[in-house]
């Protein structure tokens, strides 16, 4: 904190963060090169997405990374119980996510929307399944956060473990936005 | 068993034997090009999941003595995860007091090089007699082949997670690897966990012959073993690896 040009965290967490980028580029892509190559159907496909429910998914992650980094914020204040209770509500807020998620799935299936049936909902499904998978990973970690800023007694390592955590809280965001824009969106 | 905490002579035996694990790695990469991509065809894949089993059967009968000679290097790469996976064990040990971990390490690293040999097994089965068998067996003996390599996800990325927990609850300044070394393991872990989509699909970038289902978590498999083999060739070089406390 000293230095201005501190980076938040630990090197190795944004490692991570780029060797992850690597992994949902070549998503991403994949993406692009099948849109390029059945138009059509990935426009119909696209056409049967419910927006609103992406749309509350990006609203309940973007919340829950503004509570993170306020959490955060206090931590460096002292204010460790009520980081703790920033941390709880932006589990809610993942939580929340994964409920919706199930809806909108459960939703497609009963439909007859599966990922066999087309190359749209076979990248709609892996692709947010991976997300998801993510997710249920970040909110563990959001759980480890909350243990750590519930001590009785604060620890020497503490921010790093809360900017760390934060960090991929943060990228789990930035991804699911990518994700948005090229399955629904677009 | 702890070393007493004023240790500090150097160990000439475990320097030597952690060399020697870190070069097995990198043995192990070098055989796994040599009997898996240039020889055996594994990777890129000769076969297709979609193919049917005729193909299957025309196909490696028209390469049976490159994947016959490809398959008995294989099985000297996969061996030599032994060595690499117990170096990495060893070193993890040394920053534990009661040792936990590393032992259940340990138990992955044992999996993961028995699982690994059994691809290079069903690779060879499959070039045996391919024209004896029925062609759907053939079919299944490269099926098999690419679900024990990348279908096995919760052995090798038990395995990396068994790494960084050591590392990373490790005492400041006591870290048996860097901590960066961690967060890549668990990167890896990341990378392997799309091998599992190859259930779903026998066609396309989730299918054992797809960019996302083999591609990823075998290029992810042969990066992670490079690192961690300079990472144990870097601590044999070291005088004192872990600083007693």
């Amino acid at each position: 904190m000293t230095s201005s040009r501190r980076i938040p965290g630990e090197l190795g967490i944004w490692l991570f963060v780029a060797g992850d980028l690597i992994v949902f580029g070549v998503f991403f892509v994949l993406i692009a090169f099948g849109q390029r190559q059945s138009t059509d159907v990935f426009v119909q496909s696209r056409a049967q997405l419910d927006l609103w429910i992406g749309v509350a998914n990006t609203l309940l992650l973007l919340t829950a990374s503004w509570f993170v980094a306020t959490a955060v914020e206090r931590h460096r204040q002292g204010e460790r119980s009520a980081c703790a209770r920033l941390i709880t509500l932006a589990m809610l807020c993942g939580a929340g996510f994964v409920a919706n998620k199930a809806v909108e799935w459960s939703g497609k299936l009963q439909q007859g929307i599966t990922p066999a049936t087309n190359e749209f909902f076979m990248f709609f499904f892996v692709f947010t399944g991976i997300h998801l998978l993510h997710v249920l990973v970040g909110i563990g970690v959001l759980g480890i956060l909350r243990g750590v800023s519930r001590k009785p007694e604060a620890g020497p390592h503490d921010l790093r473990t809360l900017e760390s955590g934060a960090t991929f809280w943060h990228l789990v965001d930035l991804l699911w936005i990518v994700l948005f824009a090229l399955l629904y969106l677009l | 068993m702890n070393p007493p905490a004023t240790q500090v002579a150097p160990d000439a035996l475990f320097t030597k034997s952690l060399r020697f694990c870190g070069w097995s790695g990198i043995a192990a990469i070098v055989l796994f090009i040599l009997g898996g991509m240039v020889l055996g065809e594994m990777l890129p894949p000769l076969l297709r999941a979609n193919d049917s089993p005729a193909e299957f059967v025309r196909k490696v009968n028209e390469h049976l003595m490159s994947i016959r000679i490809g398959s008995v290097i294989l099985m000297l790469s996969f061996a030599l995860f032994g060595p690499f996976g117990v170096g990495i064990a060893a070193q993890t040990r040394r920053a534990e007091q009661r040792p936990v971990l590393s032992y259940v390490q340990l138990v992955f690293t044992a999996c993961g090089t028995m699982v690994a040999l059994l691809v290079a097994f069903t690779w060879a089965l499959m070039a045996f007699r391919p024209d004896e068998y029925h062609p759907s067996t053939v079919q299944m003996f490269a099926d098999f082949a690419y679900f024990l390599a990348v279908f096995s996800v919760p052995v090798f990325g038990g395995w990396c997670v068994l790494i960084a927990l050591p590392i990373l609850l490790a005492p400041e300044g006591r870290t048996p690897f860097p901590r960066w070394v961690a967060y890549v393991n668990l990167w890896a872990v990341l990378l392997f966990a799309p091998g599992q989509l190859v259930l779903f699909f026998k066609d396309g970038p989730f299918s054992w012959h797809g960019i996302v289902a083999l591609w990823i978590p075998f290029v992810a498999f042969f990066l992670w073993i490079l690192i961690m083999s300079m990472q144990l060739l870097k601590v044999a070089s070291q005088p004192d690896p872990i600083p007693q406390a």
